[in-house]
């Protein structure tokens, strides 16, 4: 008796009914990437600037976060759970270990690639050590940093729907369900909200580097002092 | 100002880069290291802002042991500038010029106005250029921007590595001329390294030439060129001078002993025995007081000859470079334009030499070859 509706048309239903559901787990998918992006950044990008003071350390710790990476995410979830158990906890830790590598490495890379005259002229200038990190290192470093920050977002974004295979919450939830009950339109229902994240994550990001340039800045900054001359 | 004691400074490997250093350096004077390269020029250099720590001995600077100061707080009031220019890519003109000021924690109005003050004091238009980054500008004008950025809070003393290392020829003499009438305002003290004599004698109120570590002589340009100690520093001299000839130099190291002088006394007829023993088409003609008294041309001397008159019936005295301000350039065109030799007097017109195009090619085959063989320019 049962009729097979065409696929749209399902799907539609099936967001219009649950889209609070979908909305609500949407929110916890941004909440575990945020947590898991977070921790990432908090933690690899001071470890990449102390291992350009102490590079002999570099190649071991970059080599581990390597290894992680190479590990199958769900994998490393799995193993994960004789230290976590299930739920949350376990999957922005797996995230994290799984998004280091481009966040240390370009942080590592970046710094690296600012010419040593540079260094040598801020000091020479009277710069303090903290003083040559941010206002020269870090700020001609910043492409190559946002770039690793952009690959770190999306992976994390992605691998996040995974979390719930290992009972934590997210997206995954739906294209797990709906992969388990063979019911496509719950599938996508999960699959286009994670997909238009990452989009969208990745484009602020981009946008934020652009923003940051030094021609744009300077750009806004003649145009600003511009209308302020003709004010005078 | 500066006053270097007994300054020591040896690497780590052992090497010794400055041995027993004993250099003082009066305010508003323009001190030049020069060497060549591993001489301990910039080494020295960086131990007077302490980016190279001593080994031994005491810097001083106003009177003050550097030592004793925290090193970021002397950095802040030495000005620097370095071969690479070292601009900020990610900063503008005005923020590079600015650095040092906000370092220091100046406010936003006073910077600005600053940066406008410096931009103006080298001739750069400051509307145009204060937004502008280093990638929008050509080499000269980024290091002038250097030079502002080590003037930007007026110190006392500035320190230059090789600043003009990296420009062509013609903007280097630019920067130099401009350097030297900044000078003029400012009045800083001044210590350069370069390896370039033409450089440091243009520069220098004292040329400090070093070898190893030590000061192999010291003094005044032109002591220095009068009376170099030994042979290291007159190959020093000489073949950097060489080295950097160009065609508004003066014509002096063409100047050569003309083929054949002769008195006014002596006969045209015998003046062209002479000139043809010599196997020459010109002579010049010389009084007993060494005063020039015109050039013997064979043409000009037959004539003579046969009125049976004096050598000086047949000279010309109108073809002739002054040593005082003939360039290289001047002496060509007179050589193209007639291929005999110009005879070259001083201002008292005294007989000083003569300029041929034989002299003008052995010039030219030593420049080819010193660049044939890519020596540093």
């Amino acid at each position: 008796m049962l009729v097979q509706k065409p696929f749209f048309e399902l799907f539609f239903s099936y967001v219009m009914r649950y889209w609070p559901r979908i909305l609500n787990l949407t929110w916890q998918h941004i909440t575990i990437s945020s947590i898991a992006l977070a921790i990432t950044l908090a933690v690899c990008i001071p470890l990449g600037i102390y291992l350009t003071k102490n590079e002999k350390l570099a190649p071991y710790v970059i080599g581990a976060a390597n290894v992680f990476q190479t590990i199958p995410s769900l994998a490393l979830l799995g193993f994960l759970i004789l230290i976590f158990g299930i739920g949350n906890d376990n999957a922005i830790c797996a995230l994290f270990l799984y998004a280091m590598l481009p966040v240390l490495q370009n942080t590592y890379a970046g710094i690296k690639s600012v010419p040593q005259h540079l260094v040598q002229a801020a000091r020479g200038m009277g710069m303090t050590e903290y003083q040559i990190l941010l206002k020269v290192q870090l700020p001609i470093a910043r492409p190559i940093l946002i770039a690793g920050i952009r690959v770190a977002t999306v992976w994390i974004i992605g691998t996040a729907t995974l979390a719930s295979a290992i009972g934590g919450g997210g997206l995954g939830r739906l294209i797990f369900s709906g992969l388990a009950s063979i019911r496509n339109e719950v599938v996508l229902a999960g699959a286009i909200p994670a997909t238009i994240l990452a989009l969208t994550a990745d484009q602020g990001l981009k946008w934020l580097q652009e923003f940051y340039s030094p021609k744009a800045r300077a750009l806004r900054h003649a145009r600003k002092t511009r209308s302020y001359d003709q004010q005078m | 100002m500066v006053l270097f004691e007994q300054v020591r400074k040896v690497y780590e490997d052992g090497t010794v880069a400055v041995d027993n250093l004993d250099l003082e350096i009066a305010k508003g004077e323009i001190a030049v290291l020069i060497g060549p390269s591993g001489c301990g020029k910039t080494t020295s250099l960086k131990m007077v802002n302490r980016l190279e720590a001593l080994t031994s001995g005491t810097i001083t600077v106003d009177g003050r042991n550097i030592n004793d100061v925290d090193p970021v707080k002397l950095r802040r009031n030495i000005g620097y500038v370095v071969q690479e220019v070292a601009l900020m890519p990610h900063m503008s003109v005005a923020e590079n010029i600015g650095t040092v000021p906000r370092l220091l924690g100046w406010d936003h109005k006073r910077i600005s106005k600053r940066v406008d003050e410096l931009l103006a004091l080298a001739k750069l238009e400051p509307g145009k250029y204060r937004y502008r980054f280093p990638e929008q500008l050509s080499g000269g004008q980024k290091q002038r921007i250097g030079v502002l950025r080590a003037l930007a809070v007026d110190p006392e003393l500035i320190l230059m590595d090789e600043p003009f290392g990296a420009l062509d020829p013609i903007s280097r003499e630019n920067l130099q001329n401009e350097l030297l009438d900044l000078q003029k305002v400012v009045k800083k003290t001044i210590i350069f390294v370069t390896h370039d004599m033409d450089e440091a004698l243009r520069m220098a109120d004292k040329v400090v030439i070093m070898r190893q570590g030590r000061i192999e002589q010291m003094g005044s340009p032109d002591e220095i060129q009068e009376n170099p100690k030994n042979d290291f520093i007159r190959g020093f001299i000489g073949e950097d001078r060489l080295a950097q000839i160009s065609p508004d130099s003066p014509v002096e190291p063409l100047i050569q002993e003309p083929l054949l002088r002769v008195k006014p006394s002596v006969s045209a007829a015998e003046v062209l025995d002479l000139m043809e023993d010599e196997g020459c088409e010109t002579a010049q003609v010389i009084d007993s007081d060494d005063r020039w008294k015109g050039m013997a041309m064979l043409g000009l001397l037959k004539r003579a000859a046969r009125k049976g008159g004096a050598v000086t019936n047949g000279v010309r005295v109108d073809r002739k470079l002054f040593s005082e301000d003939a360039t290289i350039r001047d002496a060509a065109e007179m050589l193209s334009d007639q291929d005999i030799p110009i005879p070259v007097v001083d201002e008292h017109g005294s007989f000083i030499g003569v300029v041929s195009s034989a002299g003008m090619a052995k010039l030219t085959i030593s420049r080819l070859t010193r660049k044939g063989k890519g020596g540093k320019a």
